[in-house]
């Protein structure tokens, strides 16, 4: 990669993240081309006439499904690796993830309690899932970092890291127990927290996509503190920064940014951990690019996971937290040992 | 120039500092010494106002303990002993993390016109403007504390707060990393206050001298006029008669 400037390899990001989308949108039961794809775009948007000879089953498959299914995995993948980035240097820990405060369990749990009581099944269900989810997830990332403040004044690293990790064993122990004394929904749980991206619609891409960029912005403005606390916190507030309030404002955004994703699809792994690994090899550590460049990266590869998901085992789904799973765990060894080879 | 007074503080339980005061003049380098635990560091991180502290500690005419962060690091610079480093940053974008400080914190923090020439200058000045394309994770022990040392100059403080900074580094470095801050201190409007393990390289570069004896402060001196019975207890060995027994052998 290092033989193309900086720029050529952002060109190529882009583009391969468009193959990805395009790919997401085009393959399957029907193919549909990209020209195609890209008619019924102007379709929809402008309203350029659809030619006569196109299959009628198209405009909708695209416009309807598969479309908002893969920009919902776009933002969700972008969502997760922006989060995993900035995880790993909150707490300057190459294997933190966004999950670690907590947020994919309180979630879980919410959603585990929905399941069993069959309000997740009632006409409700529908948004108060999200909604459920998205407020336990953030309950339990405030209540690890208040707890984590009551026990250390200074909020360090290792008692988030900690408190994080108890809570979320905590939280799964009594997932567990309800899922096992509920074997009904047994099933039903499991898949929620491998996550899942089917049935989704342009409703549920719209707070996702709403958070992903408010929150992804708002990262994006605080690269020179993420920077500077990749160091330490105490040289980062040695060179000027406010440590405690940047620490809760990203700790809140990355809550927020992990947390509506998960609300939406549930438990999606691996992404957070491997893309920035991945993008700091290629675009460098810097945030002011690493942010970006995760988002589209995680937006990519998520859009391809979930084309796997749904044509590898076709008509039947895998969940994408498999996919995500045996794509990204050999992946994440081989950058892991060819960066450790050029080291030597 | 940097004035602490009565300061008081540990972590919690009882205080490792307690009650101690000294001051650091303009154009001079001051070094703290004492034995393991007595407080120097802890000190240190007090006066920088990392570690919430009792007393006052004003530098510049700003109180430390209490003003905004970004002010206070453009008046103190903090350069620590070399720790894990988990990102392989640039030399270039390292040492330019040391601008932060001079940012505006508008919507962009945008950098001032004047932060690439600045930059640009304390990477010539400590020897690293061929290297400013090397991640620091490729350095060497010395280098890297060069770039973190270039760093602190990007941060154009007034006061310099060294926290061992000699640790690990072989005596060459050691000299050159203490030759290149008396040249700094010269500029004049400047002190440095460090904590030093190496009696030598103290009683060698130091102006004045802060014996520190279990979180108290035992004598502010010049260096020349040093009572070598005070270093002595400090130490609780014959640091004179030690250093001439070493020599001797030498030679």
């Amino acid at each position: 990669m290092s033989r193309f400037s900086r720029p050529a390899r952002f060109g190529l990001l882009c583009l391969a993240a468009l193959v990805a989308v395009l790919l997401g949108i085009g393959v399957g039961s029907v193919p549909i081309s990209p020209g195609e794809i890209l008619q019924v775009l102007a379709n929809k948007l402008w309203g350029a006439a659809l030619p006569e000879q196109m299959n009628p089953v198209i405009p909708g498959l695209v416009w309807s499904i598969r479309l908002p299914r893969v920009l919902l995995a776009f933002c969700v993948g972008a969502s997760l690796a922006v989060s995993g980035a900035v995880m790993q240097s909150l707490l300057q820990n190459p294997l933190a993830s966004s999950y670690g405060l907590g947020v994919s369990s309180g979630a879980g749990l919410g959603a585990a309690v929905l399941i069993v009581t069959g309000v997740a099944d009632s006409a409700a269900g529908t948004f108060l899932l999200p909604a459920v989810c998205l407020c336990c997830g953030l309950a339990t990332m405030g209540g690890a970092l208040a707890i984590s403040s009551r026990l250390d004044r200074n909020l360090s690293n290792n008692t988030i890291i900690l408190i994080g990790m108890v809570l979320s064993l905590f939280l799964n122990a009594i997932i567990t127990t309800l899922s096992s004394a509920n074997p009904d929904y047994t099933q039903r749980i499991t898949l929620w927290q491998l996550g899942s991206l089917s049935m989704k619609t342009w409703k549920q891409l719209g707070p996702v996509a709403l958070a992903a960029l408010v929150c992804i912005l708002a990262f994006w403005r605080l690269s020179s503190e993420l920077d500077l606390l990749s160091f330490g916190e105490e040289q980062a507030s040695a060179m000027g920064m406010e440590r405690k309030r940047v620490k809760w404002l990203l700790a809140l955004l990355v809550a927020l940014l992990t947390g509506t994703a998960v609300a939406f699809v549930g438990v999606i792994g691996f992404v957070d951990l491997v893309a920035p690994h991945i993008v700091r090899r290629i675009f460098g550590p810097s945030h002011r690019m690493l942010i970006p460049t995760c988002a589209i990266f995680g937006g990519g590869f998520l859009s391809l996971c979930d084309l796997a998901a749904r044509t590898l085992a076709s008509p039947s789904e895998i969940p994408i937290g498999s996919i995500t799973a045996l794509i990204g765990a050999p992946f994440f060894l081989y950058i892991f040992f060819s960066s450790r080879k050029e080291a030597r | 120039m940097l004035h602490a007074e009565h300061i008081t503080c540990g972590y919690g339980g009882d205080p490792v500092v307690r009650d101690l005061s000294f001051s650091a003049q303009s154009g001079q380098i001051l070094c703290i010494l004492g034995a393991n635990g007595c407080g120097k560091t802890t000190l240190l991180r007090a006066v920088a106002g990392l570690l919430p502290s009792t007393g006052s500690v004003t530098a510049a005419g700003l109180d430390l303990r209490t003003a905004p962060r970004r002010q206070v690091a453009q008046t103190v610079a903090f350069l620590s002993q070399l720790s894990n480093l988990y990102f392989s940053y640039t030399v270039y974008q390292t040492v330019e993390m040391g601008r932060y400080a001079h940012r505006s914190p508008g919507l962009f923090g945008r950098a001032a016109p004047g932060d690439k020439d600045i930059v640009r200058s304390c990477l010539e000045q400590t020897g690293l403007w061929e290297l400013r394309e090397q991640p620091i994770t490729a350095l060497s022990g010395g280098q890297l504390q060069r770039v973190f040392l270039a760093r602190v100059f990007a941060q154009d403080p007034k006061i310099i707060l060294l926290d061992e900074p000699t640790n690990h580094l072989d005596l060459k470095y050691q000299i050159e990393l203490m030759e290149q801050l008396r040249r700094w201190v010269a500029q004049g409007n400047r002190c440095v206050v460090g904590v030093l393990h190496d009696v030598n390289l103290a009683l060698n570069y130091a102006d004045q001298l802060l014996l520190m004896q279990d979180g108290r402060a035992l004598c502010q001196t010049d260096t020349q006029a040093l009572d070598p019975a005070l270093l002595d207890r400090v130490y609780g060995l014959d640091v004179r008669g030690y250093m001439r027994n070493a020599l001797k052998r030498w030679e």
